[in-house]
């Protein structure tokens, strides 16, 4: 049998080892990490206005070349801060962390969102970036808009865990090509977001399609996840819209 | 420590190929030992998740059974169970955070199946009921035998689900067009996971139909 | 209160564990042959996520989520531990388990026999990890919110596997094919079930 003692030093050991290693590592690599991340989402940010050919070695440029401008609202849609300088990736509304200010909304405390402007050959596009939570962890996205603040231009997806096969779908084509020309107003201008829906929306009135997209079969969760992610984050940029006219 | 210095039997010898061989059929471990099943059922709506995991949990196998083998001798019993988790844990999440730095890509695939993978009861399975009690060569085999067998059943549910749920194998359309002109449908039953318990309880009634000797009394 | 008492309620039938997120398999499967070690087993789970759940809760609240360390000196405010979430959580899940293994083999050797191999398996169990994971994601505001969600959700998986044990004692008494018997008619059982229990999905609390 083996003594406390030696159970307690072999614990003891283990811990420090362990803890030496895994932590030594996550400070080395955090600056790739965090370096690898920032390039993800200006990729993704790039992809939904449309721009093609983004690839991990051109996505830091190209960002600089057609955003033209990164804003950051409040919760009654004033600008508080604008960046329309090079170097975006050091902007205030790129640092935004979306998962806290969310969270301040949930608990109805002040909050801050941020808005990229991007020129792509004269037209304008507004993005906005998104975060909820679908069956297993988050997900997230970005949704570009026409100058209108109305007609979807495109979206991306992501997720850190869904079911491979089913709610990981929202991150493939066949989801997101499914979002271009669908308005986030109605016709009288009141608010609805976009929907998912069952049951084929091809099958609904031209009021609903106008609205709505095709849930994912089998990733129910994640997409009623997707659905209030939309809804609870385009929400919050609602006043900014009606401020601007 | 274990010195084999008496009768070194050969790397390959008939129990060795034992060690690899018997996970694939009369005991494997999802159809016979009952391990590993959450993750069975939640990456085989698609065969090719199905085939990234299954290649996973072969590495981690392989090398959690070779590390637990060699420290066997001196993990105190009270403790083994926290000493196996953190051997598991600190290996995948160290792997994880080298390939987000790396190779971020790669790891934005993986990612998902992380979490899976530590908690995978066939890692801690074979670790408690085999490499506690062996040598690292043989628990090498044991790790690579039975994520293979692990592999196979994954690879099958997989390949049944997809064809039959979405018409694809490996993402390309099988099913020909003209069959959906005939009215056929793709089974979106197939690809919830309730499905696959039926399609691996399925499975199980083939195998045992094979190998009698499996069959429990009730 | 009425809070806690809809997270209780959703963790058991709307989010349960064995049936709407098929986590715990494993053990589920193998322990379910009769009524009386799937309650033994059904309490321990529901006795390690009831612990473990409000436990992680506060390392998470006070070590690991970014910002958490303000509470020791304003200077940390940057420091994110959450990489080190996984690791802990899972030391945490296997400190309980030891312990509850001990104190089931000091007080009851039957259930200790009967459950073998499968109590240090809790601890890969993943509906306990599952639980904490849960919890970390949906960001409960309070430790009471956790510990009900904790609780919740093993009450659920006691219902699950109770539920299957009982139908497997019956069964018993049917003509199952051969090869079927055992495991393969239970694989069968469970994937109905989860279907059964799909019709929760709907209900919103």
């Amino acid at each position: 049998m083996y003594s406390n003692a030696y159970i307690f030093r072999y614990a003891g050991l283990m811990v420090i080892l362990v803890a030496a290693i895994l932590s030594s590592a996550a400070m080395l690599l955090k600056p790739m990490q965090e370096r690898n991340e920032a390039v993800d989402k200006m990729q993704s940010i790039l992809t939904a206005a449309g721009i093609e050919n983004v690839n991990s070695d051109n996505a830091i440029e190209l960002f600089n070349q057609y955003v033209t401008n990164m804003i950051v609202i409040d919760e009654k849609g004033n600008v508080i801060d604008e960046y329309k300088d090079a170097g975006k990736e050091n902007s205030e509304a790129f640092k935004v962390n979306l998962k806290e200010q969310l969270y301040n909304k949930s608990v109805n405390r002040s909050f801050r969102l941020p808005l990229y402007v991007l020129d792509k050959d004269g037209e304008t596009i507004n993005i906005v970036p998104l975060r909820g939570v679908g069956l297993w962890g988050p997900v997230w996205g970005n949704i570009a808009l026409k100058s209108d603040f109305n007609t979807i231009v495109g979206v991306t997806f992501g997720h850190k865990s869904e079911t491979p096969g089913l709610g990981a779908e929202i991150e493939t084509p066949v989801f997101e090509d499914q979002f271009p020309g669908k308005k986030l107003f109605n016709e009288k201008g009141d608010f609805v977001s976009i929907g998912v829906i069952k049951g084929g929306v091809e099958n609904f009135p031209a009021d609903v399609q106008r609205h709505n997209v095709d849930a994912i079969s089998g990733g129910t969760i994640t997409s009623n996840g997707v659905n209030d992610m939309i809804k609870n984050v385009l929400e919050s940029y609602v006043p900014y819209i009606q401020k601007r006219g | 420590m274990s010195t084999d210095k008496q009768e070194r039997e050969p790397l390959f010898s008939a129990k060795n190929r034992k060690l690899l061989t018997n996970p694939l059929n009369i005991d494997n471990p999802i159809t016979v030992q009952v391990l590993g099943i959450c993750s069975a059922l939640a990456v085989t709506a698609k065969i090719k998740p199905a085939f990234v995991m299954a290649l996973s949990v072969i590495v981690v196998t392989t090398f959690a059974n070779l590390i637990i083998s060699v420290m066997r001798n001196g993990i105190p019993p009270r403790i083994r169970i926290i000493v196996q988790l953190v051997v598991i844990a600190s290996l995948v999440i160290l792997v994880d955070q080298v390939l987000k730095a790396f190779v971020y890509d790669v790891s934005k695939q993986l990612s998902v199946f992380v979490g899976l993978i530590i908690t995978n009861c066939i890692i801690m399975g074979r670790l408690e009921a085999f490499a506690m009690g062996n040598k690292p060569w043989p628990s090498i085999l044991d790790g690579v035998g039975n994520g293979l067998g692990y592999g196979i059943i994954l690879i099958i549910v997989g390949f049944v689900r997809e064809l039959f749920g979405s018409g694809t194998i490996w993402g390309y359309h099988v099913i020909p067009e003209a069959f959906y002109d005939f009215g056929y449908k793709n089974n979106g039953f197939m690809i919830l996971p309730p499905m696959a318990l039926i399609i691996v309880g399925i499975i199980i009634w083939i195998q045992r139909s094979r190998n009698p000797e499996l069959i429990e009394e009730n | 209160m009425q809070e806690l008492f809809n997270i209780f309620v959703k963790s058991i039938f709307v989010d349960n564990m064995v049936f709407a997120y098929f986590l715990g398999m494993c053990s589920y499967l193998a322990v379910s042959k009769t009524v009386n070690t799937s309650v033994g087993l059904g309490l321990a789970v529901i006795f390690v996520l009831g612990i473990t759940v409000p436990v992680d809760y506060l390392l998470n609240d006070y070590i690991l989520k970014p910002g958490a360390l303000v509470w020791l000196d304003p200077e940390f405010a940057d420091v994110d531990l959450s990489f080190l979430s996984f690791i802990l959580f899972i030391a945490i899940i296997a400190s309980m388990v030891q312990l509850v293994e001990m104190v089931v083999e000091k007080f009851s050797p039957a259930l200790y026999s009967s459950l073998g191999i499968f109590l240090p398996l809790i601890a890969v169990n993943c509906a306990i990890l599952g639980g904490s994971l849960f919890m970390q994601e949906r960001e409960y505001q309070s430790l009471a919110q956790a510990t009900s969600f904790g609780l919740g959700s093993g009450v659920g998986w006691f219902l699950a596997i109770v539920g299957i044990a009982a139908i497997r004692e019956k069964i018993r008494y049917s003509n199952v094919p051969g090869p079927l018997r055992g495991l393969g008619i239970t694989f069968i059982i469970t994937g109905l079930m989860g279907i059964a229990f799909m019709s929760f999905l709907g209900i919103k609390l």
